[in-house]
């Protein structure tokens, strides 16, 4: 890896993977961190649907409206909800009245209050008065779907890491892979379940199965299932068997069976202060130094991070570098990918119980 | 020197790049899991039944260990032993040891084996804990502050389990004829629930106004649940002198509850703070109605209202409510016409049924209790079960003794 003043040097799985984002739209949510004035039709539902129950339960007249988030949206959204709130209000002819004035005094006071619940937003409108108390007070609820958190910016450090959600499913991804196809430039999607390999073709804005390749099974099978997508090789290794296929592995594969054991222990070295965290090492340096990706201390109930860290050599210290890279839930693989600044990470996130595939791209600054 | 310093560094990396990325968070087989509880299992015969519900819970969660999975209907399906574990020995009410299956569907267990020590008192269960004679047992949630405070590794749940009071009906103050719910109306407005969290439940917990905690429902915020304002205990005054001449109440509790005990003294005492005349009863309720509400125990011995503890079903607030107001129509709100609730319940849905239930007053919500739940070091990858889940025990694994590094 080299630094990022001029071309950066994302290896090809990474820019495919950069790319396959940017085209495929595959993370839907990270354009509201920065535009959080557009939000998704679900929430502008929710928000019209507040705006017209407000209209109904009381005459436009000046309103002061008070705003208290109480649920994990961060300001940014609860500043773009409030937003559209107005709007809606104004909309249907209420005005607001500026604090601290009489007007203010005289006003219909609106409370909404920015909740959740186990499954989605709810969001509460109190129309309170001094004659009522809270339980007789008009209540209007709505409800919004969560959406996924955007991703957090990137700053200026010597080392930036980057994530980009791919894929998720509720099934569990041992890993995937990004691929494209040497002759039509196409983009392929492979990802590797406990039992299958699913390929996926990009139509649209979406990713479409295009086909699936059944996997050998361990008897009986294994409650930590293991498996790992060797392009540059075409193996696929799961559950004590490898396969071997084209170099797209999109054909069909030939597996054949590895000595069965449940010995998950395999070849250790250990890093002081770093016992129980994945880790994986970076194919490029970055200002000669050697990259490594750390997960959090934590076990599979936490959620979790990444971090990188730059060191000339073991066993010299390793250094904390740039960003962390914040997940819902424990990063269960974690694999770099064989050229390049990128690696593979899987995460079950513990809000969704989904299994969640992301690139995780490292970019070196000054 | 320095040049061979630098290639075996350089190996050390290259070797290490190498390697797969794992690491000693992976999970680890072997080892057996010592797990304690409090109430005595007599048989796993699914035909016979448990006389506590404390019984039956915790034969439920063994049935869950042993069993593949359950129906639709709730019930367990396939033999005994087709799930994660096989029982390999059982002394009634004494002690059970599970084996792991190793054809389990879903995959081997990670420890070999979990034995169950049952009948095990609360006080005894923290002291093998401290002392590491066991690695998971279940701790009383008034008790979590100190047990954590004593350095026992405690989890601690989203709180889902409701601590109310219930007026019983037929027996509200038949005799007086309290017009419109003056009595219960007093009460709920004299019950300082910050109080008991703080003090009884040293935090652990959170004062419930509403029928579902915030966390499953979004909306508890709108049932408040703060401790008493000075109008709040004039106007309680206020409405019990309406009915004074008539006498008390008598608040009934679980007389094996060692919470429910302590709860409802301090509800006599705030109840006099407002010049209210309400006097503790205890009640043995063994095996009066599990998993239910105490009714039927509540009117052989004459009481009025009685505390009782429901926990939720499912984390969903529709499900979990639908569940509550099964109890609640069937008990203190018996005649009662309940208005529709719908299989699909928005949050408006379930603010209204709520507020439909608490305008009566005749059910009372005081105070929601978490799971909590004490373990040992060695023990990796518990997850405390929420509501309608069991004991994760097929995902727990346990450390070794000396701990593996990055792989």
């Amino acid at each position: 890896m080299q630094p990022s003043r001029g071309i950066p040097l994302a290896a090809r799985v990474a820019l495919h993977t950069i790319l396959a984002g940017l085209f495929l739209g595959i993370t839907p949510h990270a354009s509201y961190a920065q535009a959080p004035s557009t939000l998704p039709k679900s929430w502008n539902d929710a928000v019209a649907k507040l705006g017209d129950e407000v209209a109904a339960a009381v005459s436009p007249a000046a309103v002061a409206l008070k705003v208290n988030n109480i649920s994990s949206l961060d300001a940014l959204y609860a500043g773009a909800v409030e937003a559209a709130v107005r709007g809606q209000l104004q909309r249907h002819s209420f005005s607001f009245a500026p604090e601290n004035t009489a007007a203010a005094q005289s006003a219909i006071r609106l409370q909404l209050s920015l909740s959740e619940s186990a499954g989605e937003y709810v969001w509460v409108m109190q129309v309170l008065s001094d004659q009522s108390d809270t339980a007789s007070s008009p209540v209007i609820i709505v409800a919004a779907s969560k959406a996924d958190s955007a991703d957090a910016g990137a700053d200026e450090q010597s080392l930036s890491l980057e994530k980009r959600f791919v894929w998720k499913q509720p099934e569990r991804v041992l890993d995937f892979a990004l691929l494209k196809d040497a002759t039509s430039g196409e983009l392929s999607l492979l990802v590797l379940g406990t039992n299958r390999l699913s390929i996926y073709k990009p139509t649209g804005s979406q990713w479409q199965l295009s086909r699936t390749s059944p996997m050998p099974q361990a008897t009986p099978p294994s409650r930590d299932p293991q498996g790992t997508i060797n392009l540059k090789e075409g193996r696929i290794s799961l559950n004590g068997f490898e396969c071997f296929g084209d170099s797209d592995l999109a054909g069909v594969l030939r597996c054949r069976g590895l000595k069965p054991s449940h010995n998950l222990a395999g070849a250790q070295m250990k890093i002081p202060g770093f016992l129980s965290s994945l880790s994986t090492t970076l194919a490029e340096k970055c200002l000669g130094e050697f990259v490594f990706l750390f997960t959090a201390e934590s076990d599979w109930t936490q959620s979790d991070s990444i971090q990188g860290r730059l060191t000339k050599g073991i066993p010299l210290p390793l250094v904390p570098a740039g960003n962390t890279l914040e997940f819902d839930g424990p990063v269960i693989a974690l694999q770099s990918e064989s050229v390049g600044s990128s690696a593979r990470a899987v995460v079950r996130n513990l809000k969704t119980d989904e299994y969640e595939a992301y690139i995780v791209t490292a970019t070196c600054g000054n | 020197m320095l040049r061979r310093l630098a290639v075996i560094s350089a190996l050390a990396v290259v070797a290490l790049a190498a390697l797969p990325a794992r690491s000693a968070r992976r999970p680890r087989y072997g080892g057996t899991l010592r797990v304690e509880i409090g109430p005595a299992v007599a048989s796993l015969d699914p035909d016979v039944e448990a006389t506590t519900p404390e019984e039956a819970a915790a034969k439920l969660q063994i049935d869950s260990l042993i069993f593949d999975h359950r129906d639709a209907d709730g019930e367990f399906a396939g033999a005994a032993g087709s799930g994660a574990f096989r029982v390999t020995a059982f002394e009634a009410g004494k002690r059970v040891v599970l084996a792991a299956n190793e054809e389990f569907r879903e995959g081997r267990p990670f420890v070999d084996a979990v034995e169950i020590a049952m009948g095990r008192g609360a006080h005894e269960r923290l002291l093998d804990l401290e002392l590491s004679k066991t690695d998971l047992t279940e701790i009383a949630p008034q008790d979590a502050r100190r047990a954590a405070e004593q350095g026992v590794r405690v989890s601690v749940a989203q709180p889902d389990e409701l601590l109310a009071l219930v007026f019983v009906n037929g027996n509200a103050r038949s005799n007086a004829g309290p017009p419109n719910q003056v009595a219960e109306q007093a009460l709920s407005l004299a019950i300082d629930r910050v109080a008991i969290v703080n003090f009884i439940l040293q935090k652990t917990g959170e004062p419930a106004g509403g029928l579902l905690p915030q966390w499953s429902s979004g909306t508890a915020f709108l049932f408040p649940a703060g401790s008493p304002t000075t109008a709040d205990l004039e106007h309680a005054k206020e409405l019990w002198k309406q009915i004074a001449p008539s006498g008390g109440l008598v608040l009934g509790y679980d007389s094996a509850d060692p919470l429910e005990q302590t709860v409802a003294e301090r509800i006599v005492v705030n109840a006099k703070e407002a010049g209210m005349a309400v006097r503790a009863h205890a009640i043995p309720v063994a095996g009066a109605s599990l998993g239910s509400s105490r009714g039927a125990a509540g009117q052989a011995t004459h009481v009025d209202v009685e505390l009782v503890r429901w926990r939720m079903n499912s984390p969903l607030p529709g499900a979990a409510l639908k569940d509550f107001l099964a109890r609640i129509y069937s008990g203190p709100l018996a005649g009662v016409e309940a208005g529709a609730f719908p299989e699909a319940a928005s949050p408006e849905d379930i603010y209204k049924s709520q507020r439909a239930v608490l305008n009566t007053y005749r059910v009372v919500p005081l105070v929601w209790l978490p799971q909590v739940y004490g373990l040992s070091s060695r023990v990796r990858d518990w997850k405390t079960p929420g509501p309608g889940e069991n004991w994760p025990l097929a995902d727990v694994w346990l450390i070794a003794d000396v701990e593996s590094g990055v792989q």
